[in-house]
């Protein structure tokens, strides 16, 4: 079974690497003179040629695209990120302000999500063609339909304005720096990212339930006189879960995806807003660590799927090393 | 009811709602079976066999339900008990399933849940009836196990459904109906997905334990041959009924309705030679919803008369145990 994950492990290395050249190249596309990024406008009006040329060759705008990509990714494992080119800080200073305000986020979010997404699922699959089931999958799609920006917005103006039960956004008060004091901020913002989530594992999840309980073991499960509890829970699903680790998983990078979403409407200082910032301001330093740190969470995510699967399914651990009969 | 007979079904009907149509599935049914003894059911597909047998133990699927009938149970310590009258998945019904009366089933493949090892698979039904340590559950199943011909039935306790071939799953789920001893065994069609020489073993097998454990066997089936091996009465069903009923040799000797001639003639038998035209049944079974006046089988039957079309036939008993439901015997013998 270790075999089996060294060798998922290592596959990582290509991937990314291929990954790193698509966002490096992909972003040389990005039209205009990056001398006119780096440079305010009306310094750039005052400087003559000779400065330009020097600036150029400073910044290594002359070398090849070649060179330019094996420097740039040798900084980056070095652990050199560069500069903001418009707020001229250091990039590793600014994600270490600001990711671990995501992965608090989106790890809430998630937690959050995966709980009721599993239950209602359980529940619709259970009491199939019920009330239940039916208004459960109502609301299903209308998670799934409406975007989150809209419910993000209803959520601040009834819970924020309205009711003034939760901040309207940030993620703290002033001397409020404990994980304790910031939870009233990250209710809501959690909250509207799980939303479609949810929708979407619920769905996932009362499918598979509904696939499995028409599996030949439930049955007998049922001629052994075990109650329903243990047939839909021990048997159903545990079975059913199978798939649904995966989707949990693969689904991350939407997960992502949403907290750019998310942070933007709640004013919410992480990466998601960050990005948005900087690629409104062709901060392409910013821009290319970002993605590239979305695309390592996304590959890691992958790997993680094919541990569980193996963890969670007999026939993908043992069959990785030793012959089924 | 008859000190021998551990199971009795009268007159059970059992109905299917489908969309906006109710099915028949079971129309009518009654039946005796006997202590020690093995009943087969024969019929075609969807001819209800293995919604009867299903029907005992109330493992039904959730459109499905008993809406007439009884079904009573002599249980292991003596007590007659009506079975369907208990809840669907309630406590009563639950005591009897696996204890009292268990089931194997078609496909040994699907029968096994794929992520838990086989041996805590047959444990999970005696840990549910009695009261006993898991270790002993163990050494009670790897001993059963052993009994039923697996090699290194300690070691094969800890391997999962994938490590095992069809048939020793198959083994794997008669150790799991046995493990509790019980009263009744119903199997359904337990050898239809496997291979021929398997299924031999595996027919063989349930002798075995049916003569060591003096169990019942309903065996379920649309396997004349394997009828004629294994049991000692049978019934034969069309579209969820009863045509006829008696022992394996008058049935299979002197065989009266038309229904189980036809059946008997499309048998094929070895050395028939090339050339020769194996009989069929002319037509399709008809829709199990659609309302029937007469005898069902008037449409496909060669020796119909005018009475069938408009007349159900009911049931002529000829000799001891030997029942038909025909018109051409009407008025016969009793």
């Amino acid at each position: 079974m270790f075999k089996y994950f060294g060798i998922r492990l290592l596959a990582l290395i290509p991937k990314l690497f291929i990954i790193s050249i698509i966002i490096f190249l992909g972003l040389q596309l990005v039209p205009g003179d990056p001398i006119s990024r780096t440079v305010p406008p009306d310094k750039l009006a005052e400087m003559d040629e000779e400065k330009v040329a020097l600036l150029r060759e400073k910044l290594g705008l002359n070398d090849t695209l070649f060179e330019r990509y094996g420097k740039w990714i040798g900084d980056i494992f070095k652990g050199d990120f560069g500069y903001s080119l418009s707020t001229h800080g250091e990039i590793n200073k600014i994600i270490a302000n600001r990711l671990p305000a995501t992965l608090e986020l989106a790890a809430i979010g998630l937690l959050f999500a995966t709980i009721f997404g599993l239950l209602f699922g359980f529940i619709s699959a259970i009491k199939q063609r019920t009330p239940i089931d039916y208004s459960l999958t109502t609301l299903g799609i209308i998670g799934i339909s409406v975007p989150q920006f809209f419910f993000g917005l209803l959520a601040i103006l009834f819970f924020g304005i309205t009711l003034k039960w939760l901040p309207v956004g940030g993620r703290m008060g002033v001397g409020e720096q404990a994980f304790f004091d910031r939870i009233q901020y990250l209710v809501l913002p959690s909250f509207i990212l799980g939303i479609v989530y949810i929708a979407t594992l619920m769905r996932y999840t009362r499918g598979s339930m509904l696939d499995v309980m028409g599996k030949d073991y439930i049955k007998v499960a049922r001629s052994k006189g075990l109650s329903e509890v243990n047939v839909n829970i021990k048997h159903g699903f545990r079975n059913a879960l199978i798939p649904i680790m995966v989707i949990i998983i693969m689904r991350l990078p939407y997960l992502v995806a949403g907290t750019v979403i998310i942070e933007t409407v709640f004013n919410y200082p992480g990466m998601g807003s960050m990005l948005v910032f900087a690629i409104s301001g062709t901060d392409l330093p910013i821009v290319m660590i970002t993605t590239l740190l979305i695309a390592v969470v996304i590959l890691l995510a992958s790997f993680l799927v094919d541990v569980l699967s193996a963890l969670l399914d007999p026939r993908i651990r043992l069959g990785s090393d030793k012959e089924g009969a | 009811m008859n000190k021998d007979i551990v199971l009795k079904l009268e007159n059970l009907q059992t109905k299917f709602k489908v969309g906006k149509r109710i099915v028949h599935a079971v129309n009518d049914v009654s039946f005796e079976l006997k202590s020690g003894t093995t009943l087969g059911v024969v019929g075609e597909s969807g001819c209800g066999k293995s919604v009867t047998a299903h029907s005992v133990i109330q493992l039904l699927p959730k459109n499905g339900m008993i809406t007439k009938g009884s079904v009573t149970y002599r249980s292991k310590a003596g007590e007659l008990m009506e079975l369907s009258s208990y809840k669907r998945n309630g406590k009563d019904i639950r005591q009897i399933r696996g204890q009292e009366i268990a089931m194997i089933f078609q496909d040994p493949m699907a029968s096994l849940d794929p992520v838990y090892k086989i041996g805590s698979q047959i444990a999970e039904n005696l840990l549910e009836h009695e009261k006993i340590s898991k270790k002993e559950a163990r050494a009670r199943v790897v001993k059963l196990l052993d009994e039923l011909g697996i090699p290194e039935p300690d070691k094969r306790y800890d391997d999962y459904p994938h490590q095992f071939s069809g048939g020793m799953k198959q083994r794997v789920m008669i150790a799991t109906a046995m493990i509790c001893n019980p009263n009744i065994l119903i199997a359904d069609e337990p050898t239809t997905a496997l291979d021929v020489t398997i299924q031999a073993q595996i027919l063989q097998l349930m002798n075995e334990v049916q003569k060591e454990h003096g169990t019942s066997i309903i065996m379920i089936t649309h396997n004349m041959g394997i009828i004629a091996e294994t049991c000692d009465e049978v019934a034969v069903m069309y579209m969820g009924k009863i045509v006829e009923f008696g022992l394996i040799e008058q049935v299979f000797n002197d065989s009266k309705h038309p229904y189980t001639k036809a059946l008997l003639k499309s048998v094929p038998v070895l050395g028939l030679g090339k050339g020769t035209k194996l009989e069929s049944i002319r037509g399709t079974t008809p829709d199990a919803s659609d309302a029937y006046e007469g005898c069902v089988f008037e449409p496909r039957c060669d020796s119909a008369m005018a009475i069938c079309k408009s007349v159900e036939p009911g049931e002529t008993c000829l000799a001891d145990a030997h029942c038909v439901r025909c018109h051409l015997y009407e008025g016969g013998s009793k």
